[in-house]
Formats: structure tokens, sequence, C-alpha cells
């Protein structure tokens, strides 16, 4: 995680905006900005994380990510690609609760949410993947919420990464766009 | 690897082919490219020659194996080694260097713009 100069500004008009190029409205600020350090590819671009109240493991986190797992260029074999390595070290076995097309990032999508269990550590993660097109490449929104097996979820978390990717803009081409 | 799948259509666009190396055996790399979707050719160098042939580093984690460190190396159309990056490849850097490369064959008059 990016622990050089932090790369935001904030605008008159209340949106952040990250390295010039995305601008949005930032979630409240119990959620603290993570970034990947230096220019790596293949990495997510950037998120925000929140620790809840209860015990161990209990977070939110949220990431834009430009390189999600897999390689389709249509959403639903994007997604089945993409299930196959999320979180693949955690080692949750996920069940799809909901998939559903959506509009996202100016055009159509699709929102998968899914629940992992972990029965030995007694962990469980709830996690909403968004797939989106950025020119001709999918792109994808990911929250992932972890409690202890009994734990409750917090929907409101969920609202909140909602938000901020109704707000975002891209200020700029992508790299992929100006090839 | 997944990278270079992602790019596979852009690679097209700059008249280029990749391939990937390794000194593991044919049937690991043939369940190693099915469990990844892979559907650019893997080639199998279990002797390792090819890592020695490109001067590629043996890594440094396994002693006394010939398993070699990643490198990335682009190969123009005339056989010249024209680019070389070692450790994790840079997606990026290879898609610009590409690019230059298409269009430095286009400009070339004894290609008739076939780069």
């Amino acid at each position: 995680m990016g622990t050089s100069q932090r790369p935001t500004e904030v605008t008159p008009r209340g949106t952040v905006i990250y390295k010039g190029e995305f601008e949005f409205v930032p979630p409240p600020p119990e959620w603290k900005l993570f970034w990947p350090e230096g220019e790596g590819d293949g990495e997510f671009a950037f998120g925000y994380l929140k620790r809840d109240p209860g015990p161990f493991p209990s977070q939110s986190v949220f990431a834009y990510d430009e390189e999600p797992f897999g390689y389709s260029t249509n959403f639903e074999d994007r997604q089945k690609e993409f299930f196959k390595r999320f979180l693949w070290n955690a080692i949750l076995h996920f069940q799809v609760l909901e998939k559903e097309k959506v509009q996202v990032i100016g055009g159509e999508g699709l929102a998968v949410t899914v629940e992992g269990k972990d029965p030995v550590k007694k962990e469980k993660a709830k996690a909403k993947v968004i797939f989106g097109k950025r020119g001709d490449r999918i792109v994808s929104f990911y929250m992932t919420q972890w409690r202890p097996i009994d734990g409750t979820y917090d929907p409101s978390a969920f609202e909140v990464f909602d938000r901020f990717i109704q707000s975002l803009k891209f200020l700029k081409k992508s790299f992929y766009e100006t090839l | 690897m997944e990278g270079h799948q992602r790019n596979l259509y852009l690679y097209e666009r700059f008249n280029a082919r990749v391939l990937g190396v390794s000194v593991d055996d044919v049937t690991t790399l043939k369940y190693w490219a099915k469990s990844l979707d892979l559907t650019f050719p893997l080639l199998s160098n279990v002797s390792g020659f090819l890592g020695a042939s490109f001067d590629v580093m043996p890594s440094p984690e396994i002693k006394g194996f010939p398993v070699f460190s990643r490198r990335t190396v682009i190969i123009d159309k005339t056989g010249i080694i024209r680019y070389v990056r070692d450790g994790s490849p840079s997606f990026k850097d290879i898609l610009l260097f590409l690019k230059k490369l298409n269009q430095e064959g286009r400009s070339d008059p004894t290609t008739g713009g076939n780069p």
C-alpha cells in the first residue's frame, strides 16, 4: 500500500481527484484511502478501508481495479474468470447471492454479490463486484466486508460503495484508449 | 501470463505474437494454461537451454535447479532482440514498445508497409 505523498486533491465542489484521473465524492472520514506503491501493472488503482466494530476480521474495503482478474470482454465470461481467483488465498467457498445487469460509469455493467465462508478460521466475507467498461476493456469495482462467522454484515457500507461508484468520473482517457 | 492474455487483441493490432517459455514439462503447462484460460502458445523447455541462450539469470531462490528468473524479450521481424526487461512484465511498457515497433515497420519502404 502506498505510503508516499497523498495522491488526492480536494475540489471546491466537495469531490476528490485521484492522480488527476478520477473524480468522485469521497466516503465518510472513517474510510481511509489506500493505493499501490509505484506504477505497477495489474494492480488495483486505489481504494478505501474501514475498521468495523467487533472482533477480527471485522472490516470493510472497496477498490477500483483497472485490471480485474480474467481477460474476456463480455461480462458473463469475465465474472466467471474473476471469481476463480478473487480472494484465492483466503480459501473461501463462494456462493453467488445476486447477479444483475446495472448501469455503471455511463454504460451497461454487471453486479455480482457473493458470500464466502471459511469454517476452519470461522470467518466469512460478503463481496459485491461491479464490472463496467472503460473503452474496450472491462474494469471493476469491488467491495468486501469481513466478519467472524457469526457476525452481522453492515449494509450501510455497501451503500457508501454504491455512492462512490455513482459519483466517479474519468477525467481523461485511459492508457489503453490512447494506444 | 493473464496480463498477456488480456492484451492479445492489442498485440494483434501491433502485429505481434506472444510465446511463453518455461522449464515446466508439457503436462504441467497444459494444466496451467487451462486453469488460466490461456490461448497463446507456451513452450516447454525442460533443459533450460533457452533461458541460458537468452542470458536469463538462474533464480536465486532455488539453487541447483534449472529455474530462471522472469525476463520479457521482444524480438523484431528480423530476429533482433529489441527489448529486454527482468522481473514482472510491465504490460504498458510492452504495449508502447510494440506500438513504436509497428509504426517503424509501417514507415519502412522496404517492407511495403508490413512490419
